[in-house]
This record gives structure tokens, C-alpha cells and sequence, in this order.
């Protein structure tokens, strides 16, 4: 016999909820990823990122459509509230994802914010931004100690299996 | 037990208080201030007696509140404090920073790198405030930072080039 409400039961459900309501929720994740858009990397709490990041690979994905499209630019137009920001997405953005197909966003968690909330704190960018990348570029250089005695080896075997061949 | 009960009760209390106080007062209650000194003790109204024996210790015994009834042990006291579940959990997942020696956590980013990743790009940003001039004035095209004496490569073409006066940090290459 079924002893709870559905409702009450949330498994695999995936939209988290956020503000005020449904609506407040959609309003609060208009504005973010039109922030995202416009400055295309933002620092918010860990859940409102983790939630805008859909919205932000699915308009990706609406705006490769191109800008005739009637439902794409209908999107756009709603999502979007800075109206400056359309031309953008469908020129630059959709541009510059044409050979990917999904993937368009990094997240990375930051270190919780300062406040007495201690927020968890993450870090939401579309790939290809002008700005300084956020994982380091790894250069393995080759003036370290360890490197120069490797090259100095690999000479040395070099030289060693050239002398056996010749002798 | 009901809250007429009750209510009866508290106005009975009040009551009683009151004429206490007036007795060590050494007012008369019941009369003016200037009137001629009668008996200190008037009549009481009876219907007042009458309640209080027809329901005796029922309604004084509702003032009964949980109170412990003895003192807690500091042995008993440190076991409480002291349990697992109020401690602060020890975390096993710091470790440095490749970059640049500080601590970090392991699936977060490194703090002291994300604040000077952060600074330039606040730097950049307000460089492009500069050049756009105002509000919602965003251009449909990309857009590429130079450093000092740096020249747009065939990459660069058709950007818009956002300058910035100092040298390349090594943390930012091309």
C-alpha cells in the first residue's frame, strides 16, 4: 500500500529549488546567465552555478541554430534581458563553438567565500574566454636539476649504443 | 487545568499580592487615603474562600515546571562535550598547491591563484569598460589581451584588441 504522496518522494528529480518559487527560480538563473554571457566568467554559490550551467550549454545549442531561426531568437530574446548581448551570442559564442558539441562550460569549486555564511563558492566560465586560465598551463622545463641529469643520461646511453655498433 | 481555571487562578494570586502589599503599606484598600483609620483587615468577599476550598492544591499544583533534579556530573558533562559528534571533524583532504606552495583543497581551486587570476581579470575588465564607454555596449566580436609590447598575431584578426600597460605575467601565456 502506498503510505507517502508522490510529491513528497524526489528521486530523480533534477531541477533544483532556488528563491521563491519556481519562477523566482528562473528569473534568479535569467540573470545569472546573462551575466555569464556578457562577462563569460562568474563566481556565484556551488548550486546556483551547477544549475545555470544547463541553461547555459542548451542556449549554446538553440543559438547554433542561427539567428533566423523563430525559436532560437525567441530564446535568446528571453533569456537574455540585456538586449546587447544577442548579436553577441549568436556572432561570437555560437561561432566559437560550431565544432564542439557539447562541453561548451568549465565549472571549478573555489574556497568558501569570507562571509560569516562560508558559502561554497564555484567559478563558472565558457571555454575560449580572453581571460587568464584557471587551471595552469603545465611546462615542464627543462633547466631543473632532475631534467638536466635525464638529458645528460639518455646522451650518455645514446653515445654508448653508438660505440657498441661501431665496434 | 483549563484556562479559565487558570486565568481564575492568576487574578486570585494578584489579588492576594496586592493586598499584602497594601497591608505593609499600611493602606487601606478598600477605602480613600483620607478617610478615618477602620479595622487594618477588612471583611475579605467570600466567594473567594469558597473557590479556594472547593478546589484546592488542583490549581497550585499546575505551576509544577521541569527543573533537574540533580547536578550534572563533570564526568557526565565532559561526556557530552566531548563526544565525537561535537567535535570538529579532522580533514584528510588538504594538500599544496603545485603552483605555489599554499594549502589547498583537493577538488577546489587554489585560493591565493584564483585571487591573483581574479585581479587581472578585473584589471581587463575595467580596461573594457574603458573602451566600450558605457553601459550595454557589448561588440559581437571576440576579444584578445595584449601585453606590453606585444603585436596581434594572424590569430588576432577581425578581435577587438584590449590593452593592458604592463608586462605578461608568467601565469598567463598565450
Amino acid at each position: 500500500m502506498r503510505l507517502t504522496l508522490r510529491a513528497l518522494i524526489s528521486h530523480g528529480r533534477v531541477a533544483r529549488k532556488m528563491g521563491l518559487g519556481p519562477e523566482s527560480r528562473i528569473n534568479l538563473l535569467r540573470n545569472l546567465l546573462t551575466g555569464l554571457v556578457r562577462h563569460e566568467r562568474i563566481e556565484t554559490g556551488k548550486a546556483r552555478a551547477d544549475e545555470v550551467r544547463f541553461y547555459a550549454e542548451k542556449l549554446i545549442d538553440y543559438a547554433k541554430k542561427g539567428d533566423t531561426d523563430e525559436k532560437a531568437m525567441k530564446l535568446a530574446d528571453f533569456w537574455l534581458t540585456e538586449k546587447d548581448l544577442i548579436p553577441k551570442l549568436f556572432k561570437v559564442l555560437a561561432v566559437r563553438f560550431e565544432n564542439q558539441t557539447g562541453g561548451y562550460t568549465n565549472m571549478a569549486r573555489l574556497p568558501n567565500r569570507e562571509n560569516l555564511d562560508r558559502a561554497a563558492m564555484a567559478v563558472l566560465e565558457y571555454k575560449g574566454n580572453p581571460f587568464p586560465p584557471l587551471y595552469p598551463v603545465k611546462r615542464v622545463s627543462e633547466l631543473n636539476l632532475v631534467n638536466q641529469l635525464l638529458k645528460g643520461y639518455r646522451e650518455e646511453k645514446a653515445q654508448m649504443a653508438t660505440e657498441k655498433k661501431d665496434s | 487545568m483549563t484556562v479559565l481555571g487558570l486565568l481564575q487562578f492568576l487574578g486570585r494570586s494578584l489579588h492576594r499580592l496586592e493586598l499584602r502589599l497594601a497591608q505593609a503599606a499600611g493602606f487601606d484598600s478598600l477605602g480613600p487615603a483620607l478617610a478615618v483609620n477602620g479595622p487594618s483587615v477588612l471583611p475579605q468577599p467570600h466567594h473567594s474562600s469558597n473557590e479556594e476550598n472547593s478546589q484546592p492544591s488542583f490549581m497550585d499544583s499546575i505551576f509544577w515546571m521541569a527543573a533537574p533534579k540533580k547536578r550534572r556530573t563533570i564526568e557526565v558533562n565532559r561526556c557530552r562535550r566531548r563526544n565525537p559528534n561535537k567535535m570538529i571533524k579532522v580533514k584528510y583532504n588538504i594538500e599544496p598547491c603545485v603552483e605555489c606552495g599554499n594549502m589547498k583543497l583537493k577538488h577546489t581551486l587554489c585560493g591565493f591563484c584564483y585571487e591573483k587570476i581574479s585581479k587581472e581579470t578585473t584589471n581587463i575588465r575595467r580596461q573594457i569598460s574603458v573602451m566600450e564607454g558605457g553601459p550595454l555596449k557589448a561588440p559581437a566580436v571576440e576579444s584578445v589581451v595584449l601585453y606590453d609590447s606585444e603585436k596581434p598575431s594572424d590569430a588576432d584578426q577581425g578581435k577587438r584588441i584590449v590593452e593592458r600597460n604592463r608586462k605578461r605575467p608568467y601565469w598567463f601565456s598565450l
